[in-house]
């Protein structure tokens, strides 16, 4: 594919907005941020991609209006946690076909907790009548089952979990936007309240208010002196086994083989990874559906290759530590951070001659797992 | 409340559903008969400590179920853990567990 990221914007990040923040504010930021990043205009904007919990009743075209853009192009998508993903293929693929020139993706939401706790309850009519009504939590319930399922299947400790969550806060320090930088200790992390039993608060994702904006274009368009970030392949999931499996499996694993086949290259040629990381189990889940984990040895996967950063995972923190906007949102800032990677503009984090990126998002907890699932491979063009 | 949980079996193959489908899965029918699941095992155990939002949260307990019909997530009004029978019942639309007597 031809498309490539050229910049990428991001609002501030916080756990509690102030007033006059709204999810439109964040998305006003993240969207300045990305066409000067870009350097381009807004008069060089002619398609969008958006994903909001709390955009409504606004749609995407109230948003075009109210930030002047004039489009020809142009999606909504409600997939969750890989709308992010959803909207990239999309636009990729509107580049490619001369649909639009220019196509800005955004992800932003300010739902407050009370407003993600009604979200939560109203996901879909199963979770309205089947889960809502047992206190199930949100999502933080269903996964709690789903993470007790993988630590039998996979002999997993509490702890394993933990040396991820300590890895990517040791990331998180190393980026100025995440919401949480300091320092976690193991001791920490098992003494922390349990809120969802076998998850605790390091295991469950902290919903913030933010936004985030990349934007896509043919690779001529990028700034001098800066490697365009080419899709070199992307692929989606929906629905792949109907609920009827035990969700250590995402959507992923329908795809994951023709993935790295369109791609040309395999796991072992990434040099860095952002994983959806709703919840530790689902990050494990995805990587080893991506063929990420030799011999399926998620518990050394776990404590090594995460928890020592042997190998780079959510090097932004993630959203564990990063924050999640909302729940379509995250996922976007993945992308961005594999963007800023591969361009080698991350700062201190920044992995040495990353060339290679994977991202994942996954996402739309139907009943008993997520639904959808999508995963990219980036590439540094040269 | 109602002894079991309402599922769906479908006409054409047989399958037994949970929650309510608009075309079978499997065969893809569309007619389904109502059906119901009476007792299942407990395969994992969730306590719900925090609702996001909710101040005055009192602990609750959901479960997956491995039933002769689909997997189902409950609510369990006991201390009913891994592996234990439980037997099924609904209030409403949520179907629930405590264990079998």
């Amino acid at each position: 594919m031809k498309a490539a990221i050229i910049g990428v914007g991001q609002s501030a990040y916080t756990r509690r907005p102030e007033p006059g923040q709204t999810t439109h504010t964040f998305i006003r930021d993240a969207v300045v941020a990305a066409l000067q990043d870009a350097q381009i205009g807004a008069r060089d904007v002619d398609g969008m991609a958006v994903t909001s919990f709390s955009l409504a009743p606004d749609s995407a075209v109230d948003l075009a209006w109210k930030l002047g853009l004039s489009l020809r192009w142009q999606l909504q998508d409600t997939n969750g946690g890989s709308s992010a993903m959803n909207m990239l293929g999309h636009a990729a693929r509107g580049i490619e076909t001369g649909a639009a020139d220019v196509i800005l993706i955004v992800a932003g939401d300010a739902t407050g907790l009370a407003g993600y706790g009604k979200i939560a309850s109203n996901y879909n009519i199963v979770t309205q009548q089947h889960l809502a009504p047992l206190g199930h939590g949100g999502p933080n319930g269903v996964y709690s089952l789903v993470t007790s399922r993988q630590m039998k299947k996979f002999g997993l400790e509490k702890s394993d979990y933990g040396h991820m969550a300590i890895a990517q806060r040791q990331w998180a320090a190393l980026n100025p936007h995440a919401v949480y930088r300091t320092p976690l200790t193991m001791e920490e992390y098992l003494a922390a309240p349990m809120v969802a039993d076998p998850l605790c608060r390091y295991d469950c994702v902290p919903i913030i208010a933010g936004a985030q904006a990349i934007v896509l274009a043919n690779p001529d368009r990028v700034p001098q002196g800066r490697a365009p970030v080419r899709v070199r392949a992307i692929r989606h999931s929906f629905n792949y086994d109907n609920q009827e499996g035990d969700g250590l499996k995402t959507g992923i694993s329908t795809f994951a083989d023709d993935l790295w086949r369109e791609a040309g290259v395999g796991p072992k040629d990434i040099d860095v990874a952002s994983i959806y990381d709703d919840y530790p189990a689902m990050v494990l889940a995805q990587l080893d559906d991506l063929g990420m984990i030799p011999g399926h040895d998620l518990k050394r996967y776990a404590r090594e290759t995460i928890g020592e950063r042997r190998f780079p995972v959510n090097t932004f923190g993630g959203m564990m530590s990063a924050g999640q906007p909302g729940g379509p949102a995250g996922g976007l800032n993945g992308i961005a951070e594999a963007a800023l990677q591969l361009q080698h503009r991350a700062g201190e984090r920044q992995v040495a001659d990353a060339r290679l990126a994977v991202a994942t998002g996954y996402g739309m907890t139907m009943y008993r797992y997520g639904g959808t699932a999508g995963a990219v491979v980036l590439e540094r063009m040269a | 409340m109602s002894g079991g949980v309402g599922i769906w079996r479908c006409n054409g193959c047989g399958v037994r559903l949970f929650p309510q489908r608009l075309l079978c899965p499997h065969c893809y029918g569309a007619a389904f008969a109502e059906d119901r699941v009476y007792e299942g095992v407990v395969e994992e155990i969730a306590v719900i400590r925090h609702m996001i939002g909710q101040a005055d949260w009192k602990p609750r307990r959901i479960a997956n179920v491995r039933t002769d019909g689909p997997m189902l997530t409950v609510g369990i009004e006991d201390a009913s853990g891994p592996g234990a029978v439980v037997e099924l019942f609904e209030d409403g639309t949520a179907p629930l567990g405590r264990a079998k007597r």
